[in-house]
């Protein structure tokens, strides 16, 4: 308890957030010297969970007269919204009433007008909304030395730039565990919120030139990038919760009793049932060489044409062990290709039946627009050389002109 | 910061007499009462105050001034509340050196005490209301108070005035901040502009005319509300307009501003709708909390004007968890109040191709082309060009439920052009372009919503609209 001349305001210095509760009636308010209290907090939870706005909560015990009592809450250097404050009486919350509030002029505070019917301790919780006290997300993979499978962490990063210390704050970022910690002015707090082991993991190499182009133009060699694909969902040990965007860094097990950087990538917003996808970079041996091998135009009619396309691809596996590449097409893409224009309207297409690659089509995530296929390719022989495989793609665009 | 100087003065008639006079002696009768109404649409408060003034037999000059403050001086009027029948307002005059200050001479049959009304509009007062709401955790319930808070930058303290707001819209030809810096106008404009103001004043006087009998009792200084009670606010329904008044008196000062219950909702019932309606809320699904201001939703009791709600949730955790802070715009008593969560992450929504086809296709027969070859003779070609065919487009809409609780979701998808809309989905058209289907999906549960649609283009257009067809 403190005895101040006047009225007092917050250390610009300090910058706290602080409660005042006048000792005198509010009708006293005018009164040139006063007798103040400073109640500490009790409590503090910062609330995470949001998406955009941090709100904090925090208790404190306001010694109480009977009758009206003024009660100010003033902050400094901090981005407290002050139309969203607000004051709850925790103790005797039927008696204890907010009779109305101030907003004194070119300052940051308010005083609460409060009504008590007993002299005595309460127990009241001010919320607000803060700015520059938010979070991230960050990721940590790492994948085994077969990359079978990987343990995943996810941490939340609280960055404190709101010139504000709490101490022993109790937070939650909307899933997983509370945590109590203290925070101080512009630390940030990395906290370990998730950890999953024996992730399931399937290494994917993707030829889709419409996403990722040429790697060699000239020679039609497709770019192969390389990703880690996680299932969020409880048979791949995920599933709990939706993942938040934050970097993802990955590691992998080299077989010696440490790690080998992989590389990192942004974590996409991933649902449940939804596929993580991690990017590990430019596969070097999986080659992938793609070319139209047929393009035949067929009139119907007029200027009306149906086009026999067959898409080849040519692809060697230089690795030692077998593969899946996934191969991409998007039909609003090869029409282009094709026709040399857009023509503006939807791709009328269909499989040829013969087409090899049919039984390899991805119907889940396949649509009218975009084709997946899943190729197996089998490791390079004991020759060292690669099984140069052969697929083509046998589609019939319709009802172009 | 500005110095309130609104001042009321009573001149000797010996001063006035010699114009030259740079001697005065002056009394200055304070406040007796003061009433605030509040207008929200524009920047107006009618201010309505009473004072005791001393009055001699002959022609009393009073002055009134408003250094520094934002009155409308046109709007100044003064009124006998008693003793009217020995006192004669003779005229009104506006100095051409003091712009804000004005002189009434009074004819005073009477020695002794009056009370006298004075009326004027100022700008620089205002007010707004906001919302607090805290959803239970099972979010079928939600308290909703609602508070207005009266901000004061007229450059005047208002101290133990009674506080009227009014709710609705008024029209005004001229802003009050306008005609308080430029002063007082030509006597004809004066008077049309008078004429033009009258509807707001009767409104104002009506306005006093329903108070209870405990607020006209607070304009006589009662204390109306009880100590340690938070006050009331008595909302009452006038023509096309709502006034709340302030039980018992407020002080506000200049530059400061006060937020006092509006009224105190608890237990109010909600209903969770996810709507997809792209020309009202983007281009996404989006989770409303949507309830209704009526007597079963313990609200009701007044309409709610424009302003901010602030939802949060009881988290299940001893704390609060931030929903949505946005704005509503008036809610008339029974209507619904929407309240936009934005995406849900639990809630997944995919739009899908799935599948696209031309039939029906119509040419144009735009004459015939013959060429020749001396080595192969002729060859004749029929110039047909595509002019109309019917585009098919399979789409649906995948929903995927990751709460615990089933969902109702509602789809609005508009089209250009001549549209048939396939579907199971039983829908309803919601405009000439625009069609509306619903469904509920389970806790787990993922829901394709599949439809069909039929656009015919070129020539095969016929009409500007989307017609709705059972079946796939």
């Amino acid at each position: 308890m403190s005895v101040h001349p006047g009225f007092m305001k917050p250390s610009r210095v300090a910058a706290a957030a602080c409660v005042i509760a006048g000792m005198l009636a509010a009708r006293d308010a005018d009164a040139g010297i006063k007798l103040i209290t400073l109640p500490p907090r009790e409590r503090v939870e910062i609330q995470l969970d949001h998406p955009n706005v941090t709100l904090v909560e925090e208790e404190r015990v306001v010694p109480l007269n009977a009758g009206v009592n003024e009660v100010v809450f003033a902050w400094a250097n901090t981005q407290i919204d002050k139309e969203s404050i607000q004051f709850r009486p925790l103790s005797d919350p039927e008696n204890v009433r907010v009779l109305s509030v101030s907003y004194p002029p070119n300052e940051n505070a308010l005083t609460w007008q409060v009504a008590s019917p007993k002299a005595g301790s309460a127990r009241v919780r001010i919320s607000y909304l803060i700015g520059q006290l938010d979070k991230s997300f960050a990721y940590e993979a790492t994948a085994a030395n077969d990359e079978k499978s990987l343990t995943l962490r996810q941490y939340v990063l609280l960055h404190n730039r709101a010139n504000e210390t709490f101490g022993d704050a109790g937070m939650w970022p909307g899933f997983g565990e509370r945590f109590e910690r203290p925070i101080g002015i512009n630390e940030t707090k990395q906290l370990l919120s998730a950890k999953f082991e024996n992730v399931p993991v399937r290494k994917v190499y993707t030829a889709d030139l419409s996403e990722f182009g040429y790697l060699d133009e000239g020679k039609k060699q497709l770019r192969v990038p390389m990703h880690y694909l996680l299932k969020n969902d409880s048979a791949n040990a995920l599933g709990k919760f939706p993942f938040m965007y934050g970097k993802a860094r990955v590691y992998q097990d080299d077989g010696r009793g440490t790690t080998a950087f992989l590389g990192e990538d942004w974590l996409k917003f991933t649902p449940r049932d939804d596929e993580v996808r991690l990017y590990l970079g430019v596969a070097k041996d999986v080659v992938v060489k793609r070319t139209i091998a047929r393009r035949d135009q067929n009139r119907v009619l007029g200027n009306l044409y149906h086009y026999d396309v067959v898409v080849k691809y040519e692809i060697e596996n230089f690795k030692d062990a077998p593969v899946v590449l996934d191969i991409a097409e998007s039909m609003q893409s090869l029409r282009r290709e094709i026709l040399g224009r857009d023509t503006g309207r939807n791709v009328e297409f269909e499989l040829v039946k013969d087409t090899p690659m049919a039984e390899m089509l991805d119907k889940e995530k396949s649509t009218a627009d975009r084709l997946l296929f899943h190729v197996p390719l089998p490791a390079r022989g004991g020759d060292q050389k690669a099984v140069k495989a052969t697929q083509e793609l046998h589609v019939l665009i319709k009802n172009e002109w | 910061m500005m110095r309130k100087c609104l001042a009321w003065m009573l001149v000797p008639v010996a001063a006035r007499a010699d114009a030259q006079q740079n001697v005065d002696l002056s009394t200055v009768p304070p406040r007796d009462t003061v009433q605030l109404t509040i207008y929200n649409s524009e920047d107006l408060t009618l201010v309505r105050e009473t004072r005791t003034v001393t009055f001699k037999p002959g022609v009393n000059p009073l002055q009134f001034s408003w250094a520094n403050t934002l009155i409308d001086p046109s709007s100044v009027q003064l009124r006998f509340k008693t003793q009217a029948d020995n006192l004669e307002l003779l005229d009104t005059t506006f100095p051409h050196d003091k712009p804000q200050m004005l002189t009434w001479s009074v004819r005073s049959a009477l020695d002794g005490d009056a009370t006298v009304e004075i009326t004027y509009f100022t700008s620089g007062l205002s007010w707004a209301a906001d919302y607090a709401c805290v959803s239970n955790l099972e979010e079928t319930k939600t308290s909703f108070d609602g508070f207005v808070r009266i901000i004061n930058h007229s450059g005047e303290d208002y101290e133990n005035a009674q506080v009227r707001l009014v709710v609705g819209t008024i029209n005004l030809v001229e802003t009050i901040a306008q005609l308080a810096r430029e002063g007082i106008i030509s006597e004809h404009d004066a008077d049309e502009y008078r004429a033009g103001r009258r509807r707001v004043a009767e409104l104002g006087e009506k306005a006093k005319k329903p108070a209870s009998n405990k607020a006209m009792q607070a304009l006589g200084y009662a204390e109306a509300e009880a100590p340690g009670e938070p006050k009331k606010i008595i909302k009452e329904g006038l023509s096309e307009y709502f006034i709340y008044t302030v039980e018992g008196t407020e002080t506000i000062r200049n530059t400061w501003s006060k937020r006092l219950r509006l009224f105190a909702g608890a237990d109010a019932p909600f209903r969770i709708q996810y709507r997809y309606r792209p020309e009202e809320y983007g281009d996404q699904l989006v989770r409303l909390f949507i309830l209704r201001n009526d007597e079963a939703s313990n609200l009701g009791t007044t309409p709610l004007p424009d302003g901010f709600v602030r939802l949060l949730k009881d988290n299940g955790r001893d704390g609060l968890s931030v929903l949505t802070h946005q704005s509503i715009k008036y809610v008339p008593i029974g209507q619904e109040i929407e309240l936009n969560l934005g995406p849900d992450p639990e809630v997944i929504h995919e739009q899908l191709p799935l599948r696209s086809y031309r039939d029906n296709l119509w040419f144009s027969r735009a004459g015939v082309d013959v060429r020749f070859s001396p080595g192969q003779g002729h060859k004749i070609e029929v110039k047909d060009q595509v002019c109309g065919w019917d585009e098919h487009q399979v789409w649906t809409d995948r929903i995927r439920n990751y709460r615990g609780q089933p969902i109702d979701v509602e789809f609005r998808r508009a089209f250009n052009g001549d549209v048939i809309f396939h579907s199971t989905l039983s829908p309803t058209p919601h405009d000439f372009r625009t069609v509306q289907f619903a469904a509920t999906v389970a806790p787990g549960e993922k829901k394709d919503l599949t439809y069909r649609v039929l656009t015919k283009q070129g020539t095969n257009q016929e009409e500007q609209r989307v017609t709705l067809r059972d079946g796939e």
